[in-house]
């Protein structure tokens, strides 16, 4: 069946891809001509700066000081101040940013020179925070899910209950709200760290749905491994842990992954308990560069970067893992 | 080996109770071959599976090897190590390779080391004739192959007793043959086996004793010689007029 589609699309594939074009330059063409509309002058040269950029670095003399020696050393020059209390520091400075001569006495706090080097800027410092924000949640959420899962389908009642209460109390609420509570309550009565209640908020968001794909996973593998596994005189951990995860992971990859990207979006809501995450760095950089449009749209870039290099991961782990289909 | 006693096992579903195993009683002895004949749905299956655990039964008793399987204190796992089973659906682990099936439980039940667990499971492969497939997936063996790895995998757990429950009934007719040797070799060297089977040839070949269940009664045992030409029971003579 399906082979007879590909093979008559031969035509047919020209006109979708003349279509595909056609509908991508107008939808350009038309964000285009509503920027136009509304005045706005894109500035896309201020974006790069907070990425990256040079900071200069003043070296000042501690106190009142005599300039012993000027070695340059090509592009550094190297100052030794001779302080009045006998002491000598060293400085290393840009030669070309020196501001001091050989035998002249200083001031405390007098300028000896400047050195430049590069700085993280803050989208990619916000970037960092909501890589491993969101890492750690999802390493939580991946525990969490595991032994929900289990309690939902162990033959414990208690066990039981709990895990589908956990499910349907974490489901069932919005995750903004869950932060709020999380920061605000628990955080408060248990004196935690702002990052610590974002891990655990997302965590155990993420735990819950995780549960259900991980429940789902395990239900889905036919009963007859099990009892293979028993039967070899396996314990049921030893059968979990050896037969039946093995398969459930294979087959929950998919599900998984979409709620681990779901957990990097996700995680732009905790910049409301004033995380500094991507999002919130984004909005602390339109307040200075004014360039709201091209900021969205770079932060929007960064999290597609993220979110496809995890898509590309898990590609690559199904590839390897259907080497037994 | 194995000393059954009015055992019943019964399920419960949709309001009514469907006695499974209906107080059966029978031995097997070391070496024995016993075949379990029956119409479908009488029984065959869940009392085997009763054999090892799989399924609990309401009351009665089962000794295999000296360990009651009634009794609280009896651990299953060690019942289990001791027991090996062949599924009609063969099970295989489809993650693993061949190889892999046959050496994990050997490995991770009886604690031995990679190097002995891998020889085993050569020798074994090698006895039911397909050596040459250890690093394969079992999805790309043909059933009768996985069928074989499945009884490799059983027997390297160096059971006492084997069973077998309908292990020729998810085959294409060509592969049933290759599979059958295996169990006649088995048979020939000793091994105790349970064998739920349609196969009347193999009963009336391998038996040492054929066992015929209706409505989870064990209505009738015997050699298979007066099984098969001189039922006494008429409900057998019904069942073998129409399989025979
Ligand atoms: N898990 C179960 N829950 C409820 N009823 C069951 C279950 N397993 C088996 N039964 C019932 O128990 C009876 C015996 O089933 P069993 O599978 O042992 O028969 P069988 O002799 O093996 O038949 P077949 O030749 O078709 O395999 C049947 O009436 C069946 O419907
Ligand atoms: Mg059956």
């Amino acid at each position: 069946m399906r082979k007879d589609i590909i093979l008559n699309t031969g035509n047919t594939q020209i006109y979708s891809k003349l279509l595909l074009a056609a509908i991508l330059i107008l939808a350009t063409a038309g964000m285009w001509g509503a920027t136009a509309r509304v005045d706005y002058t894109w500035r896309w040269e201020r974006v790069p700066q907070y990425f990256l950029y040079k900071g200069e670095e003043a070296h000042k003399a501690a106190q009142d000081a005599k300039v012993a020696r000027i070695q340059p050393q090509g592009k550094s020059t190297a100052v030794t101040l001779d302080y009045d209390d006998g002491t000598q520091e060293q400085f290393v400075v840009d030669t070309d940013a020196l501001k001091v001569t050989q035998g002249e006495t200083l001031f405390g706090g007098d300028t000896v020179g400047f050195t430049s080097s590069w700085h993280v800027g803050p989208l990619i410092k916000g970037l960092w925070v909501t890589f491993w924000l969101s890492g750690l949640s999802g390493i939580l959420g991946l525990a969490l899910g595991l032994v929900t899962g289990l309690c939902r389908i162990s033959k414990n009642y208690t066990l039981r209950g709990l895990a589908s209460l956990y499910v349907e109390l974490i489901r069932g609420t919005p995750l903004l709200v869950q932060i709020f509570i999380f920061y605000f309550f628990i955080g408060t009565v248990l004196n935690l760290d702002r990052m610590v209640a974002g891990v655990g908020a997302l965590g155990i968001f993420a735990g819950a749905y995780i549960a259900e794909i991980i429940r789902a996973g395990i239900q889905s593998i036919p009963r007859g491994q099990m009892e293979a596994a028993r039967s070899l005189g396996m314990t049921v951990p030893q059968a979990m842990r050896h037969i039946i995860l093995p398969q459930a992971f294979k087959r929950t990859l998919p599900p998984l992954a979409g709620q681990f990207i779901s957990l990097i979006k996700d995680s732009s809501l905790v910049s409301v308990i004033a995380i500094t995450d991507l999002t919130k760095s984004g909005r602390e950089v339109i307040t200075s560069s004014f360039a709201t449009f091209e900021v969205w749209f770079t932060v929007a870039a960064l999290y597609l970067i993220v979110t496809s290099l995890l898509s590309q991961v898990v590609f690559w782990m199904e590839r390897r893992l259907s080497v037994s289909d | 080996m194995i000393d059954a006693r009015n055992v019943v096992k019964t399920f419960h579903g949709r309001g009514q109770v469907v006695r499974a195993v209906d107080d059966v009683t029978t031995a097997v002895t070391k070496g024995e071959v016993v075949v379990i004949i029956g119409p479908s749905g009488s029984g065959k299956s869940t009392f085997l599976r009763c054999l090892n655990g799989l399924e609990t039964f309401d009351s009665g008793h089962i000794v295999i090897d000296g360990m009651d399987l009634a009794a609280k204190k009896t651990d299953i796992n060690l019942v289990r190590r001791e027991v090996g089973m062949v599924f009609q659906q063969f099970n295989l682990f489809p993650h693993k390779t061949v190889l892999e099936n046959i050496t994990l439980a050997q490995q991770v039940v009886r604690g031995r080391k990679p190097a002995e667990a891998e020889e085993t499971a050569r020798k074994l492969l090698k006895k039911v004739g397909i050596a040459e497939k250890e690093a394969e997936y079992p999805a790309r063996l043909s059933g009768g192959q996985q069928q074989r790895v499945a009884i490799a995998r059983a027997l390297a757990m160096n059971p006492k007793v084997m069973l077998f429950d309908e292990p020729t009934s998810a085959l294409d007719p060509e592969m049933v043959g290759e599979v059958l040797d295996v169990m006649k070799q088995l048979a020939r060297e000793g091994m105790t086996m349970v064998v739920v089977t349609h196969e009347m040839g193999f009963a009336r070949e391998v038996a040492d004793r054929v066992l015929f269940m209706d409505a989870g009664k064990l209505v009738e045992e015997g050699i298979p010689s007066e099984i098969f030409s001189n039922p006494k029971e008429e409900r057998t003579k019904i069942f073998l007029n129409q399989v025979l």
